[in-house]
């Protein structure tokens, strides 16, 4: 501060004045650097966004060693916790009267709870940090403020406030386009022009818009989301005329909106697919590019999901599970397989591969290669369950998972091709197919559980991840259903039933079907209609939610 | 003399090579080595040395999840002799009300520590052969043990299950054994959905 700065500044402190400002701004330079550079030369992550009541405020991360990390510090306030005395090799964080103490292999005890984290804390030059799902996981058991961490968005939601996620997709069709916003969980909104935007507001408390797929164009530039209130802004092109939406509910509490935009010069005009009917106004060049696009006919058809394989588990030699009154588990799981594959080729008309279709016996790995080798775009196993306890009951969803350390997906490997070039051939060792469809298996499962659940008892551990060798090779979505336990004689008695077998049957024909309609529909949880090795990579990347 | 030193020499590299069947052959036969991994074996660090508490697992009463109880055991100084009396408590029948999720009748033929932390555990056929079967009750019986061994010895991060001293695919089926799994604390958890 020169001489000229305000008087509150203590007076004994004016002859150091300039080299404390230096001295200022070279820590602040310091702090930059070692803000920009945490891990060593790595770039900075996005921040996240916290999102409550008081507002929108951002909490920065840190990349080290490749994760994206959060330093513990810039938690404390947010989440009104303070820090207790470093012991070794651990971490103490308190609020209240509540200890969480945070070990140095990530796992987190609040209370005799634990949880356990993706990655263990790192401590750099005196500060902690903690991986980012430290914020969803752990701070949860401390806080008594709702806390939700969306990894995909970065946003992390205190106080239980209602913010949707969307995820838009745009696709031009000739000359009309249509853009598609997924509203999950469903909530009440209103369109609106206004000058050259339609503005989508939400009956929420924010917006949550995923990074979606909208290419610009001259009807559409971008889709932006309002951080000062649950608002989309559609900005929109130099060509556009006219709008109709529509909202229909979607699947899982989703809700379906359809805008199609119309340019103005062509207003009201029905939507001809044949290319090339309207050359008029248009450049040769434009019509060429317009001819090679799709019409909205064809964004629709083609599903994505064309085969299931169906693999009824055990059998031959190996009979599974036994009940109490003598039904043999290889017997229910090829009951209902067949079962399944009667209803989904005749109502669905989809191919079905089964991995045994008699009483055969098949290993493990010689399932999923079957699966593999069909060209299966979902895997069933079929299971039936059993519990040194007689009470157990309830049907179960698994898949594969955890990750075990080194199980992430095989590197590309260039191919040379005929005409010059190379093409990236994706070789992946056989334990480590299934890790390639982490999540598109957890929404595989999720799916069958929701719609099993309506229709059996289930258990209370509806969905998890277990690492089950029959999953490991399979190289597509891939779930087993443990539909009861035959170890409970009530239960033994359903799972022979042909009508508890009918449901479970109705249940998966649901759960498929509801599955492709999330694939067909680019729904957020993964990026089905992605090229496999970019997708791969993507995934390889990401932080497990 | 000459005969004398002759006779001496003879003796010496008789004495010598007695000495050294003693040592490379007579002593090995008569006292064969020990291992700390063999049944009974008692390596000299093996001593009992007090009691300590570890942590073992069971079915819980709904048969939903793995409940762990503290029990007292022997204390080793050597992690391997320590994790086979970890594993003979972690085999043995529980107290009631609680229930063993490893089939009786099974007995642990040995267990390894390596030097990075993976522990590889011989059990004997039973484990498959009296097993009920299912995912569920398989899980159980896999990451009684896995967490048996890693939640109680720092020096074990992994246990690979092996039978009758053969790597498996699975027990019943189900789990999948060609790799050493880590510690599973969701099967801990009350269930919540």
């Amino acid at each position: 501060m020169s001489a000229s700065s305000p008087p509150a500044e203590p007076s004994g402190r004016r002859p150091g004045a300039r080299t404390g400002r230096t001295r200022r701004i070279g820590w602040a330079l310091c702090l930059l650097l070692a803000a920009a550079l945490p891990g060593g030369g790595q770039p900075a992550p996005e921040p996240l966004t916290i999102v409550s009541r008081d507002g929108r405020r951002p909490l920065p991360t840190v990349a080290i060693d490749g994760r994206t990390m959060v330093a513990v510090t810039e938690l404390l306030e947010p989440f009104g916790l303070r820090l207790g005395d470093p012991g070794p090799r651990r971490l103490t964080l308190l609020r209240g009267t509540a200890v969480m103490v945070l070990s140095d292999d990530g796992i987190v005890s609040v209370g005799g709870r634990l949880e356990s984290l993706s990655a263990p804390p790192v401590e750099r030059e005196g500060a902690w940090y903690v991986p980012t799902d430290f914020i969803g996981r752990a701070l949860p058991l401390l806080s008594d403020r709702p806390v939700e961490l969306r990894p995909r968005s970065g946003l992390v939601i205190l106080d239980g406030l209602l913010v949707p996620q969307v995820t838009a997709r745009y696709r031009r069709s000739g000359r009309e386009s249509r853009l598609r916003l997924l509203v999950t969980p469903h909530v009440a909104l209103r369109i609106e022009q206004a000058a050259d935007r339609l503005l989508v507001t939400f009956d929420a408390d924010a917006v949550d818009l995923a990074p979606g797929d909208v290419p610009p164009d001259d009807l559409l530039r971008r889709v932006l989301a309002d951080e000062r209130r649950a608002r989309l802004e559609i900005e929109l092109g130099a060509a556009f005329g006219s709008h109709a939406a529509t909202s229909t509910p979607g699947l899982g509490d989703s809700l379906d909106v359809v805008i199609d935009l119309t340019p103005a010069t062509t207003a009201g005009a029905a939507p001809t697919p044949a290319a090339g009917a309207a050359p008029t106004a248009t450049d040769p060049g434009e019509a060429e590019a317009d001819a090679a696009l799709p019409t909205l006919a064809d964004l629709t058809a083609p599903s994505t999901i064309r085969a299931i394989a169906i693999d009824p588990g055990h059998g031959g030699a190996d009979a599974g599970a036994h009940g109490p009154a003598g039904a043999l588990e290889k017997d229910v799981t090829l009951a209902v397989a067949r079962r399944l594959q009667a209803a989904i080729q005749r109502r669905l008309g989809l191919r079905v591969v089964l991995t045994r279709s008699g009483d055969a016996t098949v290993t493990l790995d010689e399932r999923a290669a079957i699966a593999n080798n069909n060209r299966a775009d979902l895997f069933i196993s079929l299971h039936a369950n059993a519990s040194v306890r007689e009470t157990a009951a309830g049907a179960e969803v698994f898949h594969l998972g955890p990750a075990e350390p080194g199980a992430d997906a095989g590197a590309g490997v260039p191919i040379p091709v005929t005409g010059g070039g190379t093409r990236v051939l994706d070789i992946v060792r056989w334990e480590r197919a299934q890790f390639r469809f982490v999540e598109r298996s957890a929404r595989w499962a999720r799916t069958v559980a929701d719609e099993l659940r309506t229709r059996l008892p289930m258990s209370p551990r509806g969905v998890q991840q277990a690492p089950l060798r029959v999953l490991v090779g399979a190289n597509m979505p891939a779930v087993l259903v443990e539909m009861g336990f035959l170890s409970n004689p009530e239960q033994e008695a359903q799972l022979v039933s042909p009508a508890f077998q009918d449901a479970v049957v109705e249940g998966l024909l649901h759960g498929i079907i509801r599955y492709r309609d999330l694939a067909e529909q680019g729904h957020p949880f993964d990026p089905l209609d992605a090229e496999p090795p970019a997708d791969d990579t993507a995934a390889a990347r990401r932080p497990a939610p | 003399m000459r005969l004398g030193k002759f006779a001496f020499g003879a003796a010496a590299l008789g004495a010598a090579a007695l000495g050294a069947w003693v040592l490379f052959v007579g002593l090995p036969r008569w006292y064969p080595a020990e291992d700390a991994s063999s049944p009974g074996g008692a390596a000299a660090d093996d001593a009992a040395s007090g009691l300590t508490v570890a942590t073992l697992f069971h079915v819980s009463d709904d048969g939903m999840r793995l409940v762990g109880s503290p029990f007292q055991l022997a204390r080793r100084a050597n992690p391997t002799a320590q994790a086979r009396v970890i594993l003979e408590a972690q085999l043995a029948e529980p107290p009631a009300p609680l229930l063993s999720a490893i089939p009786a009748g099974t007995t642990l033929r040995a267990v390894y520590v390596t030097g990075d932390g993976d522990a590889f555990v011989d059990l004997t056929e039973e484990v498959a052969r009296g097993h009920p079967g299912g995912s569920r009750e398989e899980l159980f019986t896999v990451y009684s043990i896995v967490n048996a061994l890693t939640m109680n010895l720092a020096s074990v991060d992994a246990v690979q299950i092996l039978v009758d001293g053969v790597e498996v695919d699975t027990l019943v089926g189900h789990v999948d054994l060609q790799r050493p799994l880590r510690r599973n604390l969701d099967l801990l958890e009350a269930p919540s959905s």
